[in-house]
Parts: C-alpha cells; structure tokens; sequence
C-alpha cells in the first residue's frame, strides 16, 4: 500500500495524523475543509479490494442507524484508489478497557445499543463478519457506533469464504475451515456473545480463543454486573451454541435488553373513585376489594403489574381477571358484573408507564 | 417550484434536484439524490447570496453537532454563485405541520416524549457550545406523524444567519421587529435577554425556548401570545396561566405537574436561574410515559355522556370513556387520535386526544 491516496485526497480532506494500517485497507484521522470537522477516511489501493470496499459502502448506505457510523463521502484518487470518508467517532474503542462501562445500567445500554445497532445491519439483509470490541466506540454522547465493515456481506449466496478470516476469540467455530466455508448472520450472534462477555468480564477465556473455539464455560458470567439477570446471562451464553442454528437472533437479545433496562423502572397509576395511587419498586402492591363482591391484590415484579388472589367478579377490560395475568398497559379493572346495581361496582383505572430509554 | 433551481438540475456535479420541501425566511430547501452515494438528501441555499459568508460559517457550526435528535450535516458546497448546505433528509413534516396544525393541545404524554428528545439533542449541541438561537417549531423536524418515530433539531445555519436581522430588529425597536419577518417567526419562542440585549446571549436562551415551544404543545396556545403585544410579557417573564384542563384530569395530573414545573424552570428570566440543558435531560429521563403506538379514527357516538365508541378504519370499533380524554371532549364525527389495550368486548383506547378537523 503506497501513501499516495494519502497525500491527496481530493484536496478536501487533509490529513492531521499517521495513517494506521490494518489487515485489507488503512485508515487515517482527516479534517474536513469545507466543514472544518474532523472526518475518517478510509483507503484502498488494490483493484480486488477496491471492489470489497464498495461493498462496504453499499452496505452501509442500505440502512439507517443510530449505532452505525455515518457514510459522507466517496473518493476515487486515482485508478484502482478508492477512499471512503467516514464519520469520526472521537474517543478510544471498546478494546481499551478504560472505556468499559462500570455499572450495570451503563454495560446494559451498551450492550443494548450494540445489539440495536447490529440488528439494524442484520434487518438490512447483511452480516457484518468482523463484529468485535475494537470495531464498537462510544461518541461523546454516550451513543454506540459499530463500524468497520471491510468484511461485510449480504446474506444469500454470496456468505461464503475460502479459509479463515476474523478474529480468534470472536469468530464462530464455523468460519475454522480450510475449506469454503458458509455461514450466516449467526456468526455475529457469536461474535456479539463475545463481545458482551468481554464487556463484563474485560477478557476472553482462554477456552474460547482455542482454534477452534471451545465451549464457554457454565459459570462465565459469574459475578459480573449481569449477575441477576439471569434470563440476559442465558441468552448470551447460548450466543456460543456450537449449532449456528441454535443462537438467537439479535432482534430478540435487543429486545430483552431494553427489557432489562427497565427493570424496576415502571410505574402505574391506580385512580379510583376515592383516590388516587402510584405502584412502582418503593410501593410494589396494593389490594383491593369491594364488600364480599370481589377482590384482588396487584404486585410489581419488576417487569409487569400482575394479579394476584383474584377472588369474586373481578374482570380487566370486559375479561375475567385470573391470578397471576399482568395488566396491560392501560386498563379499567372492574369489581362487580355488569348485572349487578351501579352501587355494587366499582371501577379502578391502571395505566403502566415507564422512562424512555432515549439515545 | 420555487427559488432559484429546477428539478433535473445538478448541484455540484454530485447533487441532482428532486423536488422542492420548502422554504424558510432565509433559504430554500430541495431534496436531492447525492449520485456519489445513491442516496436522498436535504440540500439548502440562502435566498440572500451576500450572506454567503455567515452561511458557511454557519454549515461549520452545525457539522459539530452529531446526535439523533439533531439533523445530521453531510456536506457543504460552493459553485460560482451560490453556496450550498446538504444534510441528512427527514421524511416528514416540521413540528408545526405535523403536530401543532394536527391537534390542539398535545397530551403530556406526547410532551413528556418531545421533550425528553429535544433536551437530548440540544445537550449534545450544548455539549459543542453550539447554541441555537431559534428554536422553534419550524425548526423542528418529526417523521412518522403523530407517532413521533424520530425528531430531530434542525437549521442550526439560519440560527446564525438570522442572527444580524434579529439583533437589528431587537437593537431598532418596535418597527423593526415588525419589518422583520424572521424575527416576528421567532418572537413568541424567543427569550427576553435575546430581545433586552442581543449581544449578550448564552447558550440559556435556547433553554427559555425549548419551555416556551413545550408550553405551547401542552397548553395549546403561545405562552405570551403573538406580536408586538407579547415582548413586553417576554421581557417580564409573565406567561399566560397554564389552563385548568391541563391537570383537573386525575389521570394526567401527575405528569402534568412535572412538566409544568420544567417548562416554568425554563421560562425564567434571569437565564442563571434556568436549567442547563443537561439538568433538562436528567429531568426529563425520569418521566413515566408510555411509548405506544398512536392510531387515528373517528368518535362513532357518545352513551350516557360518558362512554362511546371510535370508528377506526379496516379494524374493529374501540371503546372510549370521557376519563381518557385530554383536553377538548370531542363530538360525535370528530377525528381523533389514541392508543388501543387489549379488551374483552373491544379494544379501550387511552389517551384520547381530539385532531383538529
């Protein structure tokens, strides 16, 4: 790789450090003169990987995401150069474990946002193939920023490689052969599992950077900040399944994410006709009752507003209430049937809320 | 199609005009298909080409903020005549066609989310010390409708570009501020230190702007009203009473009380006195609101003044009470907006606010 693409840039992007160098292509901390902001440019000079990194760009552009690094411009210095200019992210990647997140609610957004960030490339119809914490930063606002998709692919067809490319501790068992192999967006799941345990634990085990890859072992996230998130801790652990079928989408850890991060975050509101109450993790339940007619408790488990000890003509929303049945989130619970007099019912109002989990 | 370009035109040898999205007192705004990146952006030039200066000046101002909630600055291009800002498209309506043309009065719940996503963004602008200088609904940018899936902080190029003309207008008194078109848009939005001393302004101002465009989306009405008439009450600090309506619902109360006490840190003269935007964020992330999906539909009829049915297009019919309702009651035929729970005889909808017909 010559310095040429770096000495001109268009004339636009001027350099303002040394080019780093990875594996296909270099990379190198540019401003930007028109907007006088710091920019990344990303360079090729090789007609193969020229075409490799127009892919890159095609499949960045395919999707919108908070959590994915920002594409601005594409410049072509020469035959077989190419630069792709690129949002700069300031601040040191996940590698670095200076910037990993110390508390929990902190690592659950993290991790949440990664999982956003790569379910927004996995919804695109794309794998990623290089997922890991040197490819993950957090910008200054606390949002998460995947890049580097030298690897990237489209699902189909084309999702297969000859021999071994990524990286030991972070790729999938699948991708060990020295045959062609094929392999599917499952190969970020696992790559994403290892980057959460990293994440908690600030290491990989050594079991898993064997090559192949071993299993990771039961307890390995025992006491990490995810201690207590057990239904989380099964859900990453199964990421490493040996079966690529077997791991879950990361739509589905996404959503027991921002799950989690609301754990012991809601609230309801309870309006009778006498008065009015507030549920939530400092008053986690009420009982209620009218005469000999029907009664029932209500309890925050932390996740959902559920019915308990449903005695009598107790109904949610025009449904018969059973025990144990949480609330939707808006709803009138009413005691008495509707044959009895107006004076043998009564009618509570619940509406469950809870803080957003904004960006 | 207005302003200088035409569709088929080509901007920059890069940006090929697609349509016209519309114009502000200073700039016209076109979509465009960048052909580098195949993809569609926002691309704007000033009407007035001797502010060219300030409007690039400006393009740098905003390139330094980098958020969701703000309109992201992809490029800046000069050609021989005219100067050019791209930014990331929003598919959908400023804040004032797409929520304060649709309804009333907004529900806190609503309020409680646009609020919690405009502090955010203008932190992040804040955090760059990039102060806005003109927020307001105009300069807001929602997609998904009523449903709010994004919204972003837009125009902080004309904020600066403004900046002369309002200062003019503040520093000329009376008759200028009349003249001034820019300055009468942003008048009712703007906070007294900007209009008493122009030159002195912090990044607080935008705060003082942020409570003022809230009260409005809560209250239904401009806290100091329109005109001339309102820069005396601008310069006291005295807003109009928040309405009774905004609370007397017990289902609301709550949630309103906290928004009303934000809006009113925020509409504090002395700009010391008002939150950071920072201080707005903390706040505003620990308000409860559901995060639902919001439909649209027609009040079917009313039984015993108290209960009813919405007719709501290619789906069943849902139940209301009086008690769900935010602001206005709305008549038999009145559209209305509302989220749906799962019932047993039909689906009950909550909040139910009435749209404008």
């Amino acid at each position: 790789m010559t310095t040429a693409i770096v000495d001109n840039l268009s004339g636009r992007y001027v350099p303002v450090d040394v080019a780093e160098y990875g594996g296909f292509s270099g990379v190198v901390k540019c401003n930007d003169q028109h907007l006088d902001r710091y920019v990344a440019t990303k360079f090729i000079k090789d007609r193969i990987e020229v075409d490799r990194i127009k892919d890159e760009i095609a499949a960045l552009l395919k999707m919108r995401s908070k959590n994915v690094v920002q594409v601005y411009d594409l410049i072509s210095t020469g035959e077989d150069e190419l630069g792709i200019v690129l949002e700069f992210v300031d601040g040191s990647d996940l590698l670095d474990s200076s910037s990993h997140p110390t508390d929990k609610d902190d690592l659950l957004r993290v991790l949440w946002q990664v999982a956003s960030g790569l379910s927004d490339i996995h919804d695109a119809g794309l794998i990623h193939r290089d997922i890991k914490p040197n490819n993950i930063k957090v910008d200054p606002e606390g949002v998460v920023k995947i890049f580097d998709f030298g690897l990237s692919r489209e699902t189909g067809e084309e999702a297969k490689t000859l021999g071994f490319k990524g990286t030991i501790g972070f790729a999938a068992p699948e991708l060990y052969s020295n045959e062609v192999v094929e392999f599917t967006q499952a190969i970020d799941v696992y790559a994403y599992g290892a980057t959460a345990l990293y994440l908690a634990t600030g290491d990989i085990p050594k079991l898993l950077r064997q090559v192949p890859p071993r299993l990771a072992p039961d307890d390995v996230f025992n006491g990490t900040l995810l201690q207590g998130h057990g239904e989380l801790i099964d859900l990453f652990k199964s990421c490493f399944s040996r079966n690529p079928e077997q791991r879950p989408s990361i739509s589905k850890i996404r959503d027991a994410l921002s799950k989690h991060l609301l754990f012991n975050k809601h609230q309801a509101l309870a309006v009778s006709n006498a008065k009015t109450h507030t549920l939530d993790m400092h008053n986690r339940s009420a009982a209620l009752s009218l005469g000999n007619i029907g009664s029932f408790n209500i309890t925050y488990d932390g996740f959902d507003f559920r019915l308990q000890n449903v005695v009598g003509e107790v109904s949610v929303n025009d449904t018969r209430a059973l025990s144990g049945m949480a609330i939707p989130g808006s709803c009138v619970v009413a005691i008495g049937d509707q044959n009895r007099h107006n004076w043998e019912r009564t009618y509570i109002t619940f509406d469950v809320s809870n803080p957003e989990v904004a960006l | 199609m207005n302003g200088p370009h035409s569709i088929g035109d080509v901007v920059g040898g890069r940006y090929i005009i697609q349509g016209f999205l519309g114009e502000g007192g200073m700039q016209y705004v076109y979509l465009a298909d960048d052909q580098v990146l195949g993809r569609q952006v926002a691309l704007k030039t000033p009407k007035n080409n001797s502010a060219e200066k300030r409007f690039h000046r400006s393009a740098i101002v905003s390139a330094r903020v980098n958020h969701p909630n703000i309109a992201k600055t992809l490029d800046y291009i000069e050609s021989d005549t005219k100067s050019y800002l791209i930014e990331e498209v929003i598919y959908g309506d400023d804040m004032q066609k797409a929520l304060l043309q649709k309804v009333d009065k907004l529900d806190p719940f609503l309020c409680a989310k646009v609020f919690h996503h405009l502090s955010k963004g203008l932190a992040a602008s804040h955090h760059v010390n990039v102060l806005h200088r003109d927020l307001k609904p105009t300069n807001v940018m929602v997609s998904g409708g009523i449903n709010i899936e994004e919204i972003k902080i837009t125009d902080f190029g004309v904020a600066k570009l403004a900046e002369g003309e309002i200062v003019e207008a503040a520093e000329g008194g009376h008759d200028t501020i009349s003249a001034s078109a820019t300055a009468v848009g942003a008048l009712p939005y703007m906070a007294p230190e900007v209009i008493d001393t122009p030159r002195e302004v912090t990044l607080k101002a935008d705060v003082w702007s942020l409570g003022a465009m809230m009260y409005e989306l809560i209250c239904g009405k401009k806290p100091f009203g329109t005109g001339l008439r309102s820069v005396s009450k601008i310069l006291e600090g005295k807003y109009d009473e928040f309405p009774e309506f905004i609370t007397s619902n017990r289902q609301f109360k709550s949630l309103s009380e906290q928004l009303i006490n934000i809006i009113e840190e925020c509409l504090q003269v002395d700009p010391v006195k008002r939150p950071t935007a920072d201080q707005l964020v903390s706040k505003c992330s620990t308000l409860c609101y559901p995060v639902c999906k919001r439909l649209v539909g027609n009040i079917k009829n009313l039984q015993h003044n108290s209960y009813g049915f919405i007719f709501v297009q290619g789906s069943n019919d849902v139940f209301y009470h009086r008690n769900s309702v935010y602001g206005d009651f709305p008549s038999v035929g009145e559209p209305v907006m509302f989220s749906k729970f799962a019932g047993g005889r039909a689906d009950r909808a909550y909040p139910l606010v009435k749209l404008k017909s």
